[in-house]
């Protein structure tokens, strides 16, 4: 028995030590990489196709433009009033009206930019519409961008009758005498002047200003100011619209009938005169609302103020007044004469104040 | 407040958006007509544009956000709940038994565990580290697999009674086939990791006592929220996002003082009017963001 015993305890060491070599030679070895396979009696998920989890970032956080950064200049004849389209996606943009009939295109150390002709007058067969895009080769840098341009400074000179539509990203854009724009650019300053036939601009970081502008005019800001001054109706019924979340508005002889001037949390100046018959809306969150008018301003006042203040420099006769806590509304009349005849003046603010001053 | 001013770290609070909103609003009415205050707002603009800007690059880098990572780690204990006792058994020995030193005692206990059976015949016949069976994976007819209890449940698209906390496990094995059960499977797996089909629902307090005309700014806000919160991470630069949650606390606020006094006095036309001017404001703010997003993927 002791024997049986001394014997299976020798194999058994044996053993021991077979099984720890050969564990040991194993470790040592490179394993695969064990393949994971689902195990049989698992019923097997069948995953929608997924998009690339990780955002690309986009707008103004996104990469610059990669790629070969050349200077360009082009140009082309083209109908007095072209409509010329492009999309730029950084850089300084500059785009100044000339009595030419003719397109110039100039990039700086950016995109390879050329001008496509979409369509051709049929009279002059010369170009009525024209698209600015990027150039550059397939595959030579274009990145995920390729039909917009980029560039140290992106400088247009077109005709003065040329409208015109832009979209950018990160750019500050420079637009004088041209006949009439829309433009959008998600970051960056827009500054627009001498532009007759109406403006729609907006941006959503950054100022919009027109200057010496006329005809319908949509201006907005998300962030910033905006400001309007010298600007006129092209015709009857044009409306001028203002629209800022936090910035301020100040619109100075700015002189629409129709103007509407909104923010939430920024504050509304108007320095001007109100027209006869002439519907103005004025409106804040929590910003004031200042208007400095001329003595002898005709108009009626229809202000509601919630939790705010009004007052006014200018004799106000008021016609219907209701004040109670957090609804104050008063209806007055500032100036001699048919109040009807005069411009109507709506002013709303919730927490903000009202204030009326007399132009010096 | 020191003197009729704020103290600087209230005014960069405000500025952050850290506030509440009656303290902002209380804030702002002092801005407003405090040229100092307004200065002092100014400058910690200033600075905090300064540091944003700052730290853009650094908050820009192409990192997956924080959902991603909290939806990779859903996902991931999610696949963890689902792997079979065998499959954890087998991944823990293929990953231990590598190490010389473990492996050495594994075999140590192997071989106690043959002395043991060797000299306790009491002790009986034992299969030594094979599991023939996974005891806890109880097997379909066809294959397929019953979950078990532990392992996420299947929300039922039969039953239309039963919510997401309804399972098949309910359900007798012949009612599924290994098809449907990896439909049902499939199906699951897309509701839980994408939320967003989730359809928006509205506060139960705000379904009942509009205003005329107050549901569909209610409605349209409800869906236009749920746009912004997926875009505003990526359409926001951070000091835009500021101001926009800044301007948001600002019009709910309006909208919750404004709703107390119209409640109060239904007849209150004054309020109502702007009420429903905060309403719009609203919109405009989140349409802002959407139209934001639109313009940057436009320009992709």
């Amino acid at each position: 028995m002791t024997k049986r015993r001394y014997k299976i305890s020798q194999l058994t060491l044996s053993l021991c030590l077979a099984i720890g070599l050969i564990s040991a030679v194993n470790g040592q070895t490179p394993q695969p990489t064990p393949k994971k396979e689902p195990a049989p009696a698992t019923p097997k998920r069948e995953m929608p196709p997924k998009p690339m989890s990780v955002p690309i970032p986009v707008g103004p956080r996104a990469m610059p433009p990669q790629g070969e950064r050349v200077t360009t200049e082009k140009s082309i004849m083209v109908a007095p009033d072209v409509s010329i389209k492009l999309c730029v996606l950084e850089g300084k943009l500059k785009i100044n009206g000339w009595e030419r009939d003719e397109v110039r295109l100039f990039v700086k150390e950016g995109s390879r930019a050329g001008i496509k002709v979409l369509e051709k007058g049929g009279e002059s067969g010369k170009p009525v519409w024209l698209l600015v895009s990027n150039m550059s080769r397939p595959g030579a840098g274009r990145g995920q961008f390729s039909d917009c341009i980029y560039g140290e400074t992106v400088e247009m000179d077109v005709p003065m009758k040329a409208s015109l539509t832009v979209s950018g990203r990160t750019t500050h854009t420079t637009v004088d005498s041209v006949k009439k724009i829309i433009i959008q650019n998600v970051e960056g300053n827009i500054a627009l002047r001498n532009i007759p036939g109406g403006i729609s601009a907006t941006t959503y970081q950054g100022d919009v200003s027109v200057e010496n502008s006329s005809g319908a005019i949509s201006l907005e800001s998300a962030e910033g100011n905006v400001i309007a001054f010298e600007v006129n109706p092209g015709q009857i019924g044009d409306l001028f619209k203002a629209k800022t979340n936090s910035g301020a508005i100040s619109l100075q002889r700015v002189e629409h009938r129709q103007i509407e001037a909104n923010s939430i949390s920024g504050s509304l100046l108007f320095n001007g005169k109100f027209l006869s018959g002439g519907l103005y809306r004025f409106k804040t969150s929590a910003g004031s609302i200042r208007m400095l008018l001329p003595a002898d301003s005709l108009c009626t006042v229809k202000a509601s103020y919630g939790y705010g203040v009004l007052s006014s420099e200018l004799p106000l006769k008021i016609i219907t007044q209701n004040v109670t806590s957090g609804g104050k509304n008063v209806v007055g009349t500032i100036g001699e004469g048919d109040a009807a005849a005069g411009a109507t003046v709506n002013l709303t603010t919730v927490s903000g104040r009202i204030g009326i001053g007399k132009q010096p | 407040m020191s003197g009729n001013c704020f103290e600087m770290g209230l005014i960069q609070a405000f500025l952050d958006g850290e506030t509440n909103p009656e303290v902002s609003l209380q804030v702002s009415n002092h801005i407003a007509g405090c040229d100092r205050c307004a200065l002092a707002l100014a400058e910690a603009e200033e600075e905090t544009s300064a540091v944003f800007a700052a730290l853009d690059r650094e908050m820009n880098t192409l990192v997956p956000t924080q959902r991603l990572w909290s939806r990779i780690n859903e996902t991931i204990a999610e696949e963890k709940s689902r792997t079979s006792v065998w499959q954890r058994l087998m991944s823990f020995a293929s990953v231990y038994l590598v190490s010389p030193s473990l492996a050495v005692a594994a075999g140590f206990v192997i071989v106690l565990g043959l002395f043991v059976a060797f000299w306790n015949p009491q002790a009986g016949n034992i299969e030594v580290g094979v599991l023939k069976e996974n005891p806890s994976v109880p097997q379909l007819p066809d294959g397929g697999v019953r979950p078990t209890e532990g392992t996420p449940t299947v929300p039922s698209i039969d039953s239309p009674t039963s919510g997401p906390s309804k399972s098949a496990v309910a359900v007798k094995d012949s009612n599924y086939s290994a098809e449907k059960l990896r439909n049902l499977v499939s199906n699951a797996s897309v509701k839980s990791v994408e939320p967003k089909n989730v359809p928006y629902v509205m506060p139960a307090s705000a379904s009942t006592g509009y205003l005329p005309g107050e549901e569909s700014y209610v409605k349209t806000i409800a869906e236009l929220r749920q746009n912004v919160d997926d875009q505003k991470d990526t359409a926001l630069t951070p000091s835009s996002r500021v101001s926009y949650e800044r301007d948001m606390a600002i019009v709910n606020d309006s909208i919750k003082r404004m709703k107390d006094v119209v409640r109060k006095n239904p007849r209150n036309q004054s309020a109502k009017q702007a009420l429903y001017s905060s309403y719009q404001d609203k919109v405009d703010l989140l349409n802002s963001v959407v139209q934001r997003e639109d313009l940057i993927a436009s320009l992709r």
